[in-house]
């Protein structure tokens, strides 16, 4: 597998343009954090991304992303241990910048 | 009296950052699980109306942004009805899920703690 | 410790709505408190309904140079403004 000319990106690994994006892209963001996307990853991205879609804005803070996810995919994804363990760190904001959307204004 | 925060926001969408601040403030509060409701009064009843296209003045549609509202846990969002008279703001031309209220002052005392935008 | 029914934080100068509208809604047992801008309202206080309390801040009322002017309106500092919205039962912030 060739790998793919990675886009410009922030200081902290955002993507500069939104418009960059790709399932390849988010995959060699991802392996940043030594993430290998699977299925359960996926669907949190997809659902970050219609969350921005539909409301032109990350979940601002992790323990809103934790209640979003909550609200459309049920408490046994909505839960931070589950998210955590998908998306180490601060799962807001790995999640988002592997989503190639824009960091999440309240995560530290 | 149960403890209650209600966020007012009274100036124009666009423009200014002090609306958006609110709103911040009002889903860091439902981040909490702090109760929180927003209300809408003056100038400021003109973010609840459909519809706002924003592509050309490059912002966020405060429309889109404020429909995560309820996603997050903000509990009401309130029109204060003169103004939304004022404005013509009708029923059918503003976003789903606007409680109108025909006294902002008594909904202001109904609330331990109220905070204007700006 | 005496008790404020509702503590009003102005912090818009008079000729700012906002402020209008906070005048306009004091009540008997409210109590008014004044800071940033809003203290440049201490040189016009006739304006405030009677029987309310009025407090400003005092570092905002001298950094105008209002210190002279304030004779209607007690001066607090930043621990007496914190005392105060303890007090309050309920507190809305102009």
């Amino acid at each position: 597998m060739t790998h793919p000319v990675m886009p410009a990106r922030n200081n902290e690994g955002f993507l500069e343009n939104a418009s960059d994006w790709s399932h390849e892209i988010a995959s060699c963001i991802a392996a940043d954090d030594n993430i290998e996307l699977n299925k359960k990853h996926w669907e949190i991205i997809e659902f970050l991304r219609t969350f921005y879609k539909e409301h032109e804005m990350s979940p601002p803070s992790n323990r809103l992303f934790v209640k979003s996810v909550k609200e459309a995919l049920g408490e046994e994804r909505g839960n931070s241990i589950y998210l955590m363990q998908l998306f180490p760190g601060t799962p807001a904001k790995t999640a988002c910048r592997i989503a190639g959307l824009p960091r999440p204004t309240n995560c530290l | 009296m149960s403890k209650s925060t209600l966020i007012v926001i009274d100036q124009p969408p666009y423009g200014a950052w002090a609306g958006r601040e609110a709103l911040d403030m009002a889903f860091s509060l439902a981040a909490f699980d702090q109760r929180v409701s927003l209300l809408f009064m003056g100038a400021g009843v003109n973010w609840l109306r459909k519809s706002q296209e924003t592509s050309e003045i490059e912002q966020k549609s405060v429309e889109k942004n404020l429909s995560a509202a309820p996603v997050f846990g903000v509990e009401k969002l309130y029109a204060d009805a003169a103004a939304c008279d004022q404005y013509s703001l009708f029923p059918e031309s503003m976003i789903a899920g606007v409680v109108i209220t025909e006294s902002s002052s008594e909904l202001i005392r109904q609330h331990s703690h109220t905070a204007f935008a700006g | 410790m005496t008790h404020i029914h509702v503590l009003h934080i102005l912090n818009k100068a008079p000729s700012h709505p906002r402020s209008v509208e906070c005048l306009s809604a004091l009540m008997p047992g409210d109590t008014l408190l004044l800071i940033e801008n809003a203290v440049l309202a201490v040189a016009s206080l006739n304006e405030y309904r009677a029987g309310i309390p009025v407090f400003a801040l005092a570092p905002d009322v001298i950094a105008r140079g209002l210190g002279e002017c304030s004779e209607n309106t007690t001066l607090v500092d930043f621990a007496a403004m914190v005392d105060l919205t303890a007090q309050a039962q309920q507190i809305i912030s102009w």
